[in-house]
């Protein structure tokens, strides 16, 4: 990998960005060489990767441009890094001296355009306070995924994230306008703002989930709704069933209904996060209805109206579930809590997000359930939820917890982690789904990054020799290294 | 957590908590998780230890007791009961004494040392005065030591204090940093979380009813304002902010440690 030694690297950065800007501090580079996909090595203070030689602040484009350029040119592994939150293992640095370069620093919201209801910013702006600010103006920017409170916008892009309203705002992908990006050889690309288009093929999408393998995004454009939170409507049911819940949301989804949310938990899941009011055993159906109040009414009515037609189903107090999803994020606090009982009781809860089409959908969900309670050890809970529902089929989040029992902490994904990740891609290819809703490939599933490209993994791997050619932009993700 | 506005009392001065998931009390979590490690312990000291767990309520503590089967309790107990114990210590207490009493073999019992809802901190301490067995208070470890006795540290007002204690004793489990309930396998589950619940009603343990009085009455509920006051730090940059919460509000503290 670099031409250059660590220090030359340091020294090189320092150079660019000023000594401030280049954090060469033990413990920040050990904690910047692993994301959550490695939590439980994270939480236990194990580092097993490579250490980066520097993590880097940049607060412009032109800075973004020189460090690429001079990594480019020596040959060094980067890492870009925005609000930290990645869960497939997209920040860590699989090569030896590397540098992060986090974006979180470049936070300006540039405009806000009410007229074009459009609002551009730079990458390291928190999605969090982007939303909160426009929601005081009336308007949102209707991208919600759990983890608002930690991301921010280069991160949300560069992963093609997805919310929890997504049903009727579309993922992140769907709110684009347009970008600004880095290229490895110090390129500065702009795709300007419009509506729509049809000059070639839709370039946003180059930049969009490229996960930091081909280029460092410096500036987002996004949609901005109106919000109108007055007019929402919950939907709730319990079911015993999955396979009813899956023909719910399909039969909704294809009624041409857009409901903000639409979900489905099973009863493992359903019990942890409902255990207050819910039987052992049932399942949760729950939609939301969003927007003006016209539409919201008619889709209540009509869901309900769909739904009648299953006596199976038990209506719920649309009021629980208002306050239950009022505290569904997850911010530090969490994340600190979650890290003091995993090291107490060598307990861990991990997720999986997967797609299928409706008609393989229930197969994934139920193989892979069933594979992993008989084939991995220690399992204390395994279940999941389906929260992003299509015309064409619907996502599966697996959720499962285990026990780490007689494993040393570099050991632990091995024994668990991979294991079950690779008994759900097994099910996902075999029934014909993605292994990938919404986290990213990362470096944690990017091994079977040609069982779900097949013959179009030639495209991928162009558009990497292409804009990437010395290999510098975060190897291992989306395309694993070649050991 | 339970949003600020869901907090209204109804006419039985009840909250209604159907919003917000259940858990374990605090220092039961910790009590129940403290009884396990002992029985962990217990090998290198030639002493058994039967864990047992009682719990007065309605059914829905069923789901709770199953975990406790599951992680290795050799017996689960439910008092049937099914209205407000918030303000009930001595009802709570009277309802265990029945119990230990009538069992016989008991010679530890092991409690957290309040509710979240009712904060009485008393029920260890009458438990206490009704079987005339000694109670430490505000336990944070428990260690074996031999048929008869029990290593126990707590924290008391002059600091941490470990004693050498003879059972029959009852321990008040206080502020214990970071001790999370483990959690049991799937199979665990299936295999031991089945054993069936012994139930009991209050009646069927209370020995002297008449000696349980209930001392209190509740005529009211408000919300404790817990909020305090503070002081948004002003200033053009990060740098600055933090120049001035040190120089101004940190440093004098900082340089008495
Ligand atoms: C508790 C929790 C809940 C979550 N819930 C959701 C959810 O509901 N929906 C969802 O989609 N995701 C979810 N995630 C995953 C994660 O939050 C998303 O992937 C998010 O988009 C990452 O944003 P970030 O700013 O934190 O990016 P980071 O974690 O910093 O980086 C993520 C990836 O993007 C790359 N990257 C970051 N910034 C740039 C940039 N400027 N240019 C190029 N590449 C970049 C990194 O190299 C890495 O591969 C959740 C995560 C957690 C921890």
């Amino acid at each position: 990998m670099a031409i250059i030694s660590r220090d030359k690297i340091v020294e090189g950065l320092v150079n660019i960005l000023g000594k401030d800007n280049v954090i060469t501090d033990e413990k920040v580079l050990k904690e910047s060489s692993i994301d959550r996909y490695r939590k439980y090595e994270q939480v236990m203070e194990v580092y097993t990767q490579p250490i980066p030689a520097a993590v880097v602040y940049v607060h412009s484009t032109e800075e973004v441009s020189e460090v690429l350029k001079f990594a480019n040119d020596n040959q060094i592994n980067v890492v870009p890094r925005t609000g930290h939150s990645a869960i497939e293992g997209g920040l860590e640095t699989a090569l030896e001296d590397s540098i992060v370069i986090d974006g979180s620093t470049m936070n300006k919201v540039l405009k806000v355009d009410k007229y074009n209801m459009q609002v551009t910013c730079q990458c390291g702006v928190p999605l969090q306070s982007l939303d909160d600010m426009l929601r005081e103006q009336g308007y949102t920017t209707g991208h919600s995924p759990q983890s608002k409170p930690l991301a921010q916008m280069g991160g949300l892009v560069a992963t093609r994230s997805i919310g929890q309203f997504s049903t009727l705002y579309g993922g992140i992908e769907d709110m684009i306008i347009g970008l600004e990006a880095v290229f490895p050889n110090g390129k500065i690309c702009r795709i300007k703002n419009v509506p729509r288009r049809a000059a070639g093929p839709d370039i946003r999408h180059i930049i969009c989930g490229n996960e930091g393998a081909l280029c460092f995004i410096t500036e987002v454009t996004v949609k901005m709704f109106k919000y109108m939170p007055e007019n929402n409507r919950l939907i709730g049911y319990k079911l015993d069933d999955m396979k009813l819940g899956f023909d719910c949301l399909r039969e909704v989804m294809v009624a041409g209904y857009k409901p903000s949310i639409a979900r489905l938990y099973d009863a493992a899941d359903a019990g942890m996060h409902f255990s207050s009011w819910l039987e052992d055993g049932k399942c949760v159906l729950i939609w939301m209805a969003e927007g003006p109040a016209g539409i919201t009414e008619a889709t209540e009515k009509g869901i309900k109206e769909l739904m009648s037609a299953h006596p199976e189903l038990e209506p719920v107090d649309p009021k629980i579930l208002e306050n239950w999803f009022a505290g569904l994020n997850w911010g530090p606090e969490q994340i600190a809590q979650e890290a003091e009982e995993i090291k107490a009781t060598k307990n861990i809860g991990i997720t999986t997000e997967v797609s299928g089409s409706w008609d393989c959908i229930y197969e994934i969900y139920k193989t892979a359930c069933d594979r992993i309670l008989e084939e991995v050890p220690d399992m204390t809970l395994m279940g999941g939820h389906s929260s992003h529902s299509y015309m064409t089929g619907t996502n599966m989040y697996f959720v499962y917890y285990y026990n780490v029992v007689d494993c040393p902490p570099e050991e632990e994904i091995n024994k668990y982690h991979d294991r079950i990740n690779q008994i759900i891609c097994e099910q996902v290819i075999k029934y014909g789904g993605s292994i990938v809703h919404h986290h990213g490939l990362g470096k944690a599933r990017a091994k079977y990054v040609h069982e779900e490209y097949g013959s179009s993994f030639y495209m991928l791997d162009t558009l990497k020799k292409a804009f990437d050619p010395n290999g510098i932009m975060n190897m291992g993700t989306l395309i694993p290294l070649r050991k | 957590m339970l949003l600020e506005d869901n907090w209204v009392p109804d006419e039985n001065l009840q909250i209604d908590v159907k919003y917000i998931k259940n858990m374990w009390n605090c220092f039961d979590e910790s009590a129940l998780e403290m009884m396990l490690k002992l029985s962990d312990l217990s090998e290198g000291f030639n002493v058994l230890y039967n864990l047992e767990a009682l719990t007065i309520g309605n059914s829905k503590c069923d789901a709770y007791l199953r975990t406790l089967y599951a992680l290795g309790y050799k017996k689960a107990v439910r008092v049937e009961y099914d209205d407000d114990l918030r303000f009930k210590p001595e009802m709570v207490a009277g309802t265990v004494a029945g119990y230990v009493n009538k069992k016989q073999n008991i010679d530890i019992v092991v409690m957290g040392r309040q509710t979240s809802d009712g904060n009485n901190e008393k029920t260890p301490l009458i438990l206490a005065e009704y079987l005339g067995w000694p109670c430490i208070t505000q336990v944070m470890k428990v260690e074996p030591v031999d048929e008869n006795c029990l290593k126990i540290i707590n924290e008391t007002d002059e600091g941490v204090l470990t004693q050498i204690v003879k059972t029959p004793c009852i321990i008040s489990v206080g502020n214990v940093s970071e001790s999370y309930l483990r959690v049991p396998t799937l199979k665990d589950r299936m295999k031991l979380g089945k054993q069936p619940i012994e139930l009991y009603t209050p009646e069927e343990l209370y020995e002297n009813p008449e000696n349980i009085i209930e001392r209190v009455e509740l005529c009211n509920i408000e919300k404790v304002d817990n909020s305090r006051s503070g002081i948004i730090i002003e200033g053009n940059t990060p740098k600055e902010k933090a120049y001035k919460l040190y120089n101004e509000y940190l440093k004098e503290r900082l340089e008495k440690l």
